[in-house]
């Protein structure tokens, strides 16, 4: 495979703004990812030593194997929601290594809100669950929390993907044959009590683990029984008495080490065979990536030289290079794994998107895994591709790519807009991860085009009411309008409310598609199979 | 063309196969059968070839092999056709720029009668919410530039022309 050959010049007066632009936003985004893992308030801090718990972090430390990676998903989950005080919705989520396995982790923070259920951490919480059934990963509970965070029940118990959907989503594992382990390090209530139970395995830690459906104040309440947390679902008595507990750990050492052994008694299952090829690091710096991302969003780039920072030896064969040139489609590998990638050079046209559709096509036929690179701002618009048939073109891709049985991998690298956020497997489209970088957009259309229509629109019915405006009030008008969306599209919007799996710096995403793509394996590919094609 | 190797800066087409006993080395001028065997040594062969045995030291690299014998050593290049090969299908370049979709001229970078540069930015439109810079195919002079600064264009038209080069 030949190596892409980069015409980007490092000392070029924009590849150095475009650095400078990036690196500051970086230091932004590391900063915030930071504060979300590590920054507590004191008392916090105070409550869990006081409790004689550690950390989540430290408690992960302990379960996952040493110098191995951890893909950690949504890190800054409801970073704009409830002021900011929920940090990582209070839940730890990823894919980790546990004595050589792949394992889908889903950890309790009890550092934020004692670890309480707002809506965004079910939300968290089901995604990983998702995530574990469609790649076939065992799942570790790390169980502390303090249950459904009452004021906002109706964000985190009755609807469908709501906090039924963790239990229903651990059943369904069970059902297929994945096994899960849940490790008790504080008190599960209520429904709570059902992540544990649904395990196959649990272990509960004495003194600090607890499990029962209502707990004592509540049965004081109930029938006026008096009962301590020990006697009422502590260690001690479901494990010798009620058999609701497998194990019970002295310490949470003694716990971590016990669902490590658990996990070495589990049979493996080969994961599936794909093409690979030996491992190669990228010819050109990832780094250089942040001189390639422009600044200004609207700026067009060539989606070769960010593939040339991510693949294999930068190497790349390109299939059909010189049609439908906005869509640049090619075979690659990432950490030695073969892959299809579908990159946006520009808007789709009918060609384009013909061009997608095929080359999902073989991918699907050939057992390849499929990578997107999101830089779109639409399929083109106006009269002479509508009757060109624009829309049953953009269909067409659709059908290829909805119906792909080959896992599919998406990262937003810069604009992602309308429809061709989905035809390029936006979140609806069950790509198995889905990353977004710091600077990226996504909404159905660009900040200024979405101001422009809800003002005019706002302005017309003015107008019919037989109001003139002058400039000054339409701009007040379009203002406001303006600010709220270029906020409401940003990568922070989308990473809070968990439209994606995280933002990624740029330099990382070699690393987190060799780990979403080494993850997919655990699951079979199914034969392909497609809907109707509008022809 | 299968496979070149260079061997001290000239070039040979030749296949390395396997008729399922031993090598055979298939060359322009015909096949020769040949057998590698470790010697124990690091990197240590002997090889037998047209009933001549040698003793070799290979070093293999990224893009090519040392091959030590006799006091010497000679460098085998590998070459693969598909990249020796690659950008022989590119056609001689356009004197126009044709827009590649309907749009706007955001800005002209340059005018009639300027000397350009192969790459050089000659203006930048906007379409479909991006804004793309349109750039000299070779060297040359402009010869027109139709559109100005917030002029509209359609589908195919004209952008930039070149002035025809001197043969």
């Amino acid at each position: 495979m030949r190596r892409i050959e980069s015409q980007i010049d490092t000392n070029a007066a924009d590849y150095k703004a475009n650095f400078a632009a990036m690196s500051e936003r970086l230091k932004e985004f590391h900063a915030r990812q930071h504060a979300a893992r590590f920054e507590r308030p004191q008392r916090d801090i105070d409550r869990l030593a006081r409790q004689n718990k550690l950390g989540v972090r430290e408690r992960l430390k302990l379960l996952l194997d040493p110098g191995t990676p951890f893909l950690e998903f949504s890190t800054l989950a409801a970073c704009r929601e409830y002021d900011g005080v929920v940090p990582g919705a209070g839940v730890v989520t990823g894919i980790g290594i546990v004595q050589g396995r792949e394992v889908a982790i889903h950890a309790n923070d009890a550092s934020v809100k004692g670890g309480a259920w707002y809506p965004h951490t079910v939300k968290k919480v089901v995604r990983l669950l998702d995530v574990a059934l469609e790649n076939r990963l065992p799942v570790i509970h790390i169980c502390d929390s303090a249950g459904g965070f009452l004021p906002l029940q109706h964000g985190v118990f009755p609807d469908r993907y709501l906090g039924g959907r963790v239990f229903r989503n651990q059943v369904k594992l069970s059902q297929a044959n994945i096994p899960q382990i849940a490790v008790v390090g504080g008190h599960c209530t209520a429904g709570g009590a059902y992540v544990p139970t649904l395990s196959d395995y649990n272990i509960i830690i004495e003194g600090t683990g607890a499990i029962f459906l209502g707990g004592p104040p509540l049965v004081k309440a109930a029938t006026g029984e008096e009962v301590g947390v020990q006697e009422l679902g502590g260690a001690v008595m479901h494990t010798s008495v009620s058999g609701t507990g497998d194990y019970r750990a002295a310490t949470e050492q003694h716990a971590f080490s016990l669902a490590r052994e658990i996990v070495s008694q589990w049979m493996r299952t080969p994961k599936t065979i794909i093409e690979t090829a030996a491992f190669e690091e990228p010819y050109y710096d990832p780094k250089e990536l942040y001189g390639i991302i422009p600044k200004d969003r609207k700026t067009q780039f060539d989606m070769r030289e960010v593939l040339a920072r991510i693949v294999d030896g930068s190497r790349f064969h390109e299939y059909q290079p010189d049609y439908g040139t906005t869509m640049v489609c090619g075979f690659a590998h990432i950490w030695g794994y073969k892959v299809g990638i579908l990159a946006n050079n520009g808007v789709l046209f009918n060609d384009s998107s013909l061009k997608a559709a095929h080359f999902m096509q073989l991918c699907n036929q050939n057992r390849t895994p499929l990578v997107f690179f999101q830089n779109i701002t639409g399929y083109m618009v106006g009269r002479e591709y509508e009757e060109r048939g624009i829309a049953k073109d953009g269909a067409k891709m659709l059908m290829a790519q909805g119906g792909s049985v080959v896992p599919k991998f998406t990262v937003i690298a810069n604009a992602s807009y309308g429809a061709g956020n989905y035809g390029m497997c936006g979140r609806a489209w069950d790509a198995r991860t889905l990353f977004m970088w710091p600077q990226a957009e996504i909404g159905v259309m660009g900040a200024d085009q979405a101001a422009n229509t809800m003002a005019d629109v706002k302005i017309r019915q003015l107008q019919r009411e037989g109001k003139e405006l002058t400039e000054e009030e339409i701009a007040a008008i379009r203002e406001p309008v303006l600010e709220k969306y270029k906020r409401d599209v940003e990568a922070y919007t989308s990473t809070s409310e968990l439209w994606d799996d995280g933002i990624l710096d740029p330099a990382d995403t070699r690393n987190a598609l060799g780990m979403s793509i080494s993850a997919s394996l655990n699951a079979p590919i199914d034969d392909p199979h497609y809907g109707i094609f509008r022809l | 063309m299968q496979r070149i190797f260079q061997i001290d800066g000239e070039e040979t087409d030749c296949w390395l196969g396997h008729d399922g006993s031993r090598f055979v080395l298939n060359t322009p001028t015909g096949a020769v059968a040949c057998q590698l065997d470790p010697t124990g040594l690091p990197g240590g062969y002997k090889l037998r070839a047209k009933g001549v045995v040698r003793e070799l030291r290979l070093a293999v690299g990224p893009e090519a092999t040392f091959v030590h014998t006799d006091g010497r050593t000679y460098e085998v290049g590998r070459v693969d056709p598909a990249e020796r090969l690659a950008g022989s299908d590119g056609g001689a370049s356009d004197d126009r720029l044709v827009a590649p979709m309907p749009g706007v001229v955001v800005s002209v970078a340059v005018k009639p009668g300027d000397a350009v540069e192969e790459g050089q930015p000659l203006l930048v439109i906007e379409s479909m919410k991006l804004e793309t810079t349109l750039t000299a195919p070779r060297d040359g002079v402009v010869a027109e530039m139709p559109f100005a600064e917030g002029d509209s264009f359609g589908l195919k038209d004209i952008l930039a022309q070149l002035a025809p080069e001197e043969e």
